[in-house]
């Protein structure tokens, strides 16, 4: 999870740890109940440190209690998150590692690119298939059915890579 | 098959227009290319004493030749009444005498052979293809062997089988020699002067022939009133037109009965025809060829196509006319003309442009008006829909389901058919109900009058069910084409091979089966209301019912052919050339 | 629920067409065998014999060589009638064009093999109705093909191609035409169908349709190269395939 998400929830009002969590999870639906929940206070930490969010004082005369902690943008974090909304960056696909891995294998004769393109395909076609039922038993236009047609869209994507992969190594394994 | 179709309907058009235009023209050549008389006087070597104390024109008729009006004459020529016999066949005949010098006027004009010679006999042309006598054969007269040195027609007298005493008879008539009209019919022939006197010397009886050309032709109807034994031009005219008769009117409405199911045909191919230009068009024009460009192309190809079976359907329908018309003879062409008319040649040519241009112009200018994409996506025509027929079919065991529906997809076609079975049946029958009546008195040429007009409506019937035949046929194989997917689909839900060709004969058979039905009394009714005065006859049932049978194993026949071609191939591969 | 008797087996089957130089071989020995309730999927570039392959089994098209045996009968060798009745009763056939008759409404075209195949015309239209609303058309059962979108054109065929309960219903393409949100109202059908016990062959090069098989076999000029059986997961690996719950 990216810092910057934390840091626009965060915009809407001050908020506690929890409280962000909480929002988290409303957001992604089912998917977002395997989320670490210590991991968004790490984040909070990093954050503070970095001087883009900072804590509110504590109420005169009370001890500082960890989980009431609110947290508030500071005016650097705001800026960052005008920033951040404003760009349109995508997230990079690792298409290098696995030529990478192809290139490696086939040079050391550690194992046969083709047979490795071809698991992957299947381990792709797996997990397209778990996406699948997965966006057919939401409701449409749900979050989570979106998000399930997102990864659905970029594994075909992956896997007709995969296909041309495949059609180049077997081209070139024929010429040598 | 394109060209097939085209050819045939030329060819037919062109007969019927051979034939429905032959009926007054000929004589109006005949009298040009033979300088015929506007009178001619017929009168007896010996006069019959009554009248001898009428004027002095009477008394000398040879002098008509200087009445006033009259500007040129030949003759007066010795004509004798006499006998002929060719082969068994004994007619009798009217000899004229005449010279071997041609003549200014009543010239009779050789169309075989040559002008008489001493001793040889010319015999006019209708009566020659009666007997069926030819240059150079022998015939006896009068009990006297004569070659025949050729064979001539003439206007000045009726033209076999009609003849002088249709009009007026000079000659004292044997009782026995009574036909359905009332006058013998007698040959005409001409021999040389002497011979004429010589088989007048043996007891045949004579008369003298006049021909009389008026400064006014038009005043021949008044010259003959005031003169005894003459008539005019006119009346031998009416005489030949009396005697065509029916067959003049079977000829013309055998003519057109042929023309509409040319046209049935044509119309069915047009349609074609312009449904496979519309996709050709969105081609040239997605390669960037301007409308002005589509449409010529589209116009040379068809054209050509268009020409060449219309050239082919001209010749082959004029060898067929002329077979049709030299049966006639003198009676209906005119002496060496070709049976062809200049405007038949223009009616043929205008109709093969038109099939070209409208096969090729409408779809290049409906396609100038749409996009190229939606003329290249050009679906084929959607077929229309008959929820009621849909319905009903659904009932029905699977051949006939399979025939309805194809029926409620292309109802035109059906009507098409009908139609053309229709008109053929009607032909066959209205023929068959012109040789039903009762034969008329039995004499020898009129069996030889009788055996021409069979072969007139054989060869009329013949040509009907040939084209209907090949309409048939074509409509057939069309529909199959235009069908094939459907078909192909329905074979691949689940249909047998043998079933979709069984659905296909039937959707052609359940419109011939109305359409024969009313062309029996369709048939009937056309000879009845053609041959006014024949009293009425119908054709025997097992002939209608041989008929109808006929027509529709016919149909069932062609039909079948085209589809079970069509169901050779595998229904995917058919269904996947979409 | 499956039983070890195949329902069809394939041994050894091959089509050529043409001849001399112009010879191509489009399906080259194929071997298959499919257990009742399974879902095949077979896939592949075009022009790789799938769809061949599937005109072959089901009866459209006659093998150049090799067996087909449906449900222990065989199949190649039967006359062109006995191969109209395979047609008819045990095998449906999803087209990829669809191929409904433009003229007839949709309970027409779905009907139509019901009606071929001899049941009563009542009997036809209630289990006609039925299929419709089954694969969710209930409200559109009199329109005609061309007031239709190409998902619902194509779940027409799809109902058409069930209507005698065939054995096995074979599927060219059925998401060729269509586009994204289509695609998943077929797919739901044919997931639907599954779980109902249909067995399904579906030729597609649509890695979404291949991923909703039993097993998936991939062919390459007209013969088997791979086959991968599909292990199912469950949705909780979405989250991982998204990245999301820790890193």
């Amino acid at each position: 999870m990216q810092q910057e998400v934390v840091l626009a929830l965060l915009a809407k009002e001050p908020s506690q740890g929890y409280q962000l969590r909480t929002r988290l999870e409303e957001a992604l639906g089912p998917l977002g109940e395997g989320l670490n929940a210590g991991h968004i206070y790490v984040t909070l930490g990093r954050l503070e440190k970095t001087g883009l969010v900072a804590l509110e004082e504590p109420p005169p005369g009370g001890a500082r209690r960890a989980d009431r902690k609110v947290y508030h943008l500071t005016p650097a974090g705001q800026e960052r998150v005008h920033e951040w909304l404003s760009e349109v960056s995508w997230p990079k696909p690792d298409l290098a590692e696995f030529h990478l891995k192809l290139v490696a294998a086939a040079q050391a004769r550690l194992a046969d690119p083709i047979s490795m393109i071809d698991a992957q395909r299947r381990e792709l076609l797996r997990r397209l298939r778990d996406a699948q039922r997965a966006a057919m038993e939401e409701p449409d236009h749900s979050g989570t059915a979106l998000l399930a047609e997102g990864v659905v869209l970029r594994l075909q994507a992956d896997l007709r890579w995969l296909e041309a992969c495949e059609r180049t190594w077997t081209g070139r394994k024929e010429r040598s | 098959m394109v060209f097939l179709v085209i050819a045939a309907a030329a060819t037919t058009l062109t007969v019927a227009l051979a034939l429905s235009g032959v009926t007054d023209k000929p004589y109006q050549q005949t009298r040009q290319a033979t300088a015929g008389p506007d009178v001619v006087a017929v009168y007896p070597a010996q006069l019959p004493t009554g009248l001898s104390r009428r004027g002095p024109t009477l008394a000398n008729p040879a002098s008509l030749s200087a009445a006033p009006g009259v500007i040129a004459h030949s003759g007066p020529y010795p004509t004798v009444y006499s006998s002929l016999s060719y082969r068994g066949h004994t007619v009798d005949v009217i000899a004229e005498g005449r010279d071997e010098t041609p003549v200014s006027v009543d010239q009779p004009k050789v169309t075989q052979g040559g002008w008489i010679g001493p001793g040889a006999v010319v015999i006019e042309r209708g009566f020659a293809d009666a007997l069926g006598v030819h240059v150079g054969d022998n015939v006896d007269i009068g009990g006297r062997s004569f070659p025949v040195a050729g064979i001539a027609v003439t206007a000045a007298v009726p033209a076999y089988p009609s003849s002088i005493c249709h009009i007026t008879c000079p000659f004292p008539l044997r009782t026995s020699l009574t036909s359905g009209k009332g006058a013998p019919n007698m040959g005409l022939v001409w021999l040389t002067r002497p011979a004429v006197t010589g088989l007048a010397s043996s007891g045949a009886p004579l008369a003298y022939l006049l021909n009389l050309k008026l400064a006014n032709s038009a005043q021949a109807a008044a010259f003959a009133a005031q003169h005894p034994f003459t008539f005019t031009w006119q009346d031998v005219q009416s005489a030949i037109n009396a005697l065509i008769g029916i067959e003049q009117v079977a000829l013309g409405v055998g003519g057109w009965l042929i023309g509409l199911l040319a046209l049935a045909g044509l119309a069915v191919l047009i349609g074609r025809r312009m449904t496979e230009q519309s996709k050709r068009v969105g081609l040239l024009k997605a390669v960037g060829a301007t409308p002005m460009t589509v449409a010529i192309v589209l116009l040379v190809e068809q054209l050509t196509l268009a020409v060449a079976a219309a050239a082919a359907g001209l010749v082959a329908g004029w060898l067929i006319a002329r077979r049709l018309t030299s049966t006639g003879a003198g009676l209906l062409g005119a002496p060496g003309a070709p049976a062809i008319s200049v405007s038949t040649v223009i009616i043929i040519a205008v109709i093969a442009l038109a099939v070209a241009t409208i096969s090729s112009l409408v779809p290049a200018l409906r396609a100038a008006r749409t996009s190229t994409v939606s003329a290249l996506a050009d679906a084929p025509r959607v077929p229309s829909r008959r929820p009621g027929l849909i319905a009903v079919s659904a009932r029905l065991p699977v051949p006939l389901l399979l025939a309805l529906r194809q029926l409620s997809r292309r109802p035109r076609r059906a009507v098409l058919i009908a139609m053309s079975i229709t008109v053929t049946v009607t032909g066959i029958v209205a023929i068959l109900a012109s040789h039903a009546r009762a034969p008329i008195a039995d004499l020898t040429i009129d069996n030889l009058k009788l055996d021409r007009f069979n072969e007139l409506t054989a060869i009329i019937t013949v040509m009907l069910v040939i084209l209907a035949a090949i309409n048939t046929t074509f409509i057939a194989w069309a529909t199959a084409a235009d069908g094939r997917f459907s078909s192909a689909l329905e074979r691949a839900l689940g249909a047998t091979a043998g079933q979709v060709t069984a659905g296909l004969s039937l959707a052609a058979l359940l419109p011939a089966l109305p359409g024969a039905i009313i062309g029996i009394p369709l048939g009937i009714g056309l000879y009845h209301l053609l041959a006014s005065g024949t009293h009425f006859s119908v054709p025997p049932a097992w002939q209608l019912l041989g008929v109808f049978l006929a027509t529709l194993l016919a149909v069932t026949v062609l039909t079948a052919i085209p589809s079970r071609f069509g169901a050779r191939r595998s229904p995917a591969q058919i269904l996947q050339t979409d | 629920m499956t039983s070890t008797r195949p329902v069809l087996a394939v041994s050894g089957l091959c089509k050529t067409f043409g001849s001399g130089a112009a010879l191509v071989r489009a399906v080259d020995g194929v071997d298959l065998d499919v257990t009742t309730g399974e879902t095949v999927a077979i896939m592949g570039p075009s022009g790789c014999g799938k769809s061949t392959l599937l005109h072959l089994l089901g009866g459209l098209e006659r093998p150049s060589g090799g067996t087909i045996d449906l449900a222990g009968r065989p199949v190649t060798g039967c006359s062109e009638r006995a191969l109209a009745h395979l047609r008819r009763r045990e095998i449906g056939f999803v087209f990829e064009g669809f191929h409904l008759m433009d003229e007839l409404t949709a309970i027409e075209n779905v009907e139509l093999p019901a009606l071929l195949a001899g049941p009563s015309p009542r009997a036809a239209r209630a289990r006609a109705r039925e299929l419709l609303e089954q694969v969710g058309l209930a409200e559109r059962v009199e329109f005609l093909p061309s007031a239709l979108s190409g998902g619902q054109r194509q779940r027409v065929a799809i109902a058409r191609a069930l209507v005698n309960e065939p054995m096995i219903v074979l599927a060219d393409e059925p998401t060729g035409n269509l586009d994204s949100s289509a695609t998943v109202e077929v797919l739901r059908l044919f997931d639907a169908l599954h779980e109902s016990g249909q067995t399904l062959v579906i030729a597609t090069h649509d890695q979404r349709v291949a991923a909703t098989a039993d097993r998936l076999v991939s062919m390459r000029d007209g013969a088997f190269v791979d086959e991968t059986k599909m292990t199912g997961g469950s949705r909780g690996d979405l989250a991982k395939l998204l990245g999301l719950g820790g890193e």
